[in-house]
């Protein structure tokens, strides 16, 4: 009976071919969109997590009220306000870590090539430099970052090395910082949005060499590697704690973890899905209306044949499957068009979006199986829900008014 | 009286349309026995309620009184299911325009009525040939309807009528649409039915159609007489 009803409902859409097309488009488009949209919104959930969690035993203390980025306006905001000696030494006391990294912050002159300009200086230790600014995404394009212990260093932001000067700096040139010599061992990749703020436009040094050419040691941020990174969120509230009381004001620190970045990444990027998903949802109501039109010309169109078939014994039931099943065919080879058309539809977005938006965190959208699931069940529920009003209506016809018709 | 010999029988059966003032009165009072091998046909002009008749002696339709017992099952007072069982299981409908599914093949078309009824598709596919066999259209399987002419048309519809070893072949003005040629061999086969022991019943305005009956009933105005020349 089955194989039946499938033969008859493939019959009659090859009797319909360019109206099933057209209806079948509309499937494909709704699907198709889902599809792109998940696999899209897949591929920006772990293409950030896998970038950030190269950095999950990391806290990072700031100063006063900052954004959602990691570095960017980090510790360079908070003004005015300092961390202290005592805040070090409260935080060296908490078990756990792997390393506390004071960062400091100011600006100085750079003289290249005998021309000057300012230009923002970042200190911290070689060690965690190369362990915050070496991941994929950001390291260096040239050159390499120093080691412990290195004087007289630095590495300098890409938008510094290319356009502050008349001639680029390159790796092994020579510059001043405030009248010191400085050795240039390595160039930043450009950043673009993001992290750039901290690398592009910046010079960084290690702290020794930062307190010798600013004289200045106000801490702006510290950077904080736990042992163990499931102690990582216990610890960052202790650190928070205690900074907290050092100054007595309940926000002076800004204790931030990857966990708690992803977290809040991750919840935008979930509103911003269920928000695309949401219209391709709205694509699809449009396209199972299709499927219901479709489904009512073709029970008017075939009132007689329905009324032949009921004269020959056909129960209710059996018709009203017979109009399903055609439904569900529909739906469903659309809804597989969709997700292959899905499918190739997000790759062409990471190649359109990495090209147009420069380099960045790549995109690569995933197709989980899941995704594939969900999409043929969708366009299966579609199917069946377009179909259940048409097929009753035929369903529900008198044997002798549909026999009589012509 | 003793209903088992019968395989139709209609107790003053009135079929109504309409309301008020403009009711119509399809049938009145018809009463009528059939036995088992019969071969009836009926007679009457358009208009005359013969088609009203044939549909609900067909099951297709519910009289507004009287009862009509099909293989001695009261049928006036079943459910559209149940009466679509019965449409399945005695019934085997032969109709003027033949009606059989554009898109299906000869083999298909015979075969739909016993996938309603739930045979093995095997058992189908080889009962179906079988039937075709025997209304000399074995060169035919796989045609679609498109591609056959009027009368073997109407044949696959006679072997899509007995698919089901129905107790009742009804046929509704089955060489309505056919030249006489065909005609006749349609009304051939139809007799080589009845002479294997099937009710045949044929509803038809042309006499000489009427005579191949073994007898015939005259529908006027809704009553039914004896018919006579």
């Amino acid at each position: 009976m089955l194989i039946d009803n499938l033969k008859i409902s493939i019959k009659n859409i090859k009797e319909r071919k360019s109206r099933v097309a057209l209806t079948l488009i509309g499937i494909a488009i709704g699907i198709m969109a889902i599809v792109a949209l998940m696999s899209i919104g897949e591929g920006m959930q772990s293409a950030v997590t896998s970038e950030l969690s190269s950095l999950s035993d990391t806290i990072i203390v700031t100063t006063g009220n900052i954004d959602i980025n990691p570095m960017g306006g980090g510790f360079s905001g908070g003004a005015g306000r300092y961390f202290t000696q005592r805040d070090l030494d409260d935080i060296n006391r908490i078990g756990g870590l792997e390393s506390v990294n004071p960062i400091i912050f100011s600006y100085a002159y750079i003289e290249y090539n005998g021309e000057y300009q300012g230009v923002s200086l970042l200190g911290m230790e070689p060690e965690s430099m190369s362990n915050i600014f070496g991941i994929d995404f950001l390291g260096l394009e040239s050159g390499e970052f120093m080691q412990s212990g290195d004087q007289n260093k630095c590495i300098v932001g890409h938008n510094v090395a290319k356009e502050y000067f008349d001639t680029e700096i390159k790796v092994g040139n020579k510059i001043k910082l405030n009248g010191y010599n400085f050795f240039v061992n390595g160039i930043y990749k450009k950043q673009g949005a993001g992290f750039s703020t901290e690398t592009d436009d910046y010079i960084h040094l290690s702290v020794r060499d930062f307190k010798k050419v600013t004289g200045q040691e106000n801490i702006s941020g510290i950077l904080i590697r736990v042992s163990d990174v499931s102690q990582v969120e216990p610890i960052a509230t202790e650190i928070e704690f205690a900074i907290n009381e050092n100054h007595g004001s309940d926000d002076f620190a800004n204790v931030i973890t990857m966990s708690s970045i992803l977290e809040s990444i991750q919840s935008v990027l979930s509103i911003i899905s269920i928000f695309l998903v949401g219209i391709a949802a709205i694509a699809l109501v449009v396209a199972s209306i299709g499927i219901m039109n479709t489904m009512l010309t073709s029970v008017m169109e075939r009132t007689h044949e329905i009324g032949v078939m009921k004269a020959i014994g056909a129960r209710n039931f059996d018709v009203m499957i017979i109009f399903i099943t055609e439904g569900i065919l529909i739906s469903i080879i659309g809804g597989g068009v969709g997700t292959v058309l899905g499918i190739l539809g997000g790759q062409a977005f990471s190649v359109v979006s990495s090209s147009t938006a420069g380099p960045g965190i790549p995109i690569q959208p995933s197709v989980t199986i899941f995704t594939i699931i969900l999409a043929l069940g969708v366009a299966l529920l579609v199917g069946i829900i377009s179909s259940l009003y048409p097929a009753r209506k035929a369903a529900k016809m008198s044997p002798i008014e549909a026999v009589r018709y012509e | 009286m003793n209903e088992d010999n019968f395989v139709i029988v209609a107790e003053n059966i009135n079929k109504t349309y309409g309301k008020g003032n403009s009711i119509v009165n399809a049938l009145r009072d018809v009463n009528i026995e059939i036995k088992k091998g019969d071969y009836i046909t009926i007679i009457g002009p358009s208009g005359s309620g013969k088609s009203t008749f044939m549909n609900i002696i067909g099951c297709l339709d519910k009289p507004t009184s009287g009862s009509l017992f099909i293989d001695s099952v009261d049928v006036s007072t079943l459910s559209d299911n149940r009466l679509a069982k019965i449409r399945r299981e005695k019934i085997g409908f032969i109709f003027q325009k033949y009606n059989l599914l554009p898109t299906l093949t000869a083999l298909e078309n015979v075969s739909l009525s016993m996938s309603f009824a739930g045979v093995d598709y095997t058992t189908r596919m080889k009962k179906s040939q079988m039937l075709l066999d025997k209304v000399g259209l074995s060169h035919r399987l796989t045609h679609k309807p498109s591609e056959m002419s009027g009368g073997e048309q109407q044949r696959v519809a006679i072997a899509r009528a007995l698919s089901n070893n129905p107790s009742i072949i009804l046929a509704d003005e089955p060489t309505g649409n056919v030249d006489s040629k065909s005609g006749n061999k349609i009304m051939d086969i139809l007799e080589e039915i009845n002479n294997q022991g099937e009710t045949v019943i044929v509803v038809t305005h042309d006499p000489n159609v009427a005579k191949r009956g073994k007898w015939t009933i005259r529908i006027h105005d809704g009553m039914v007489s004896p018919y006579a020349d």
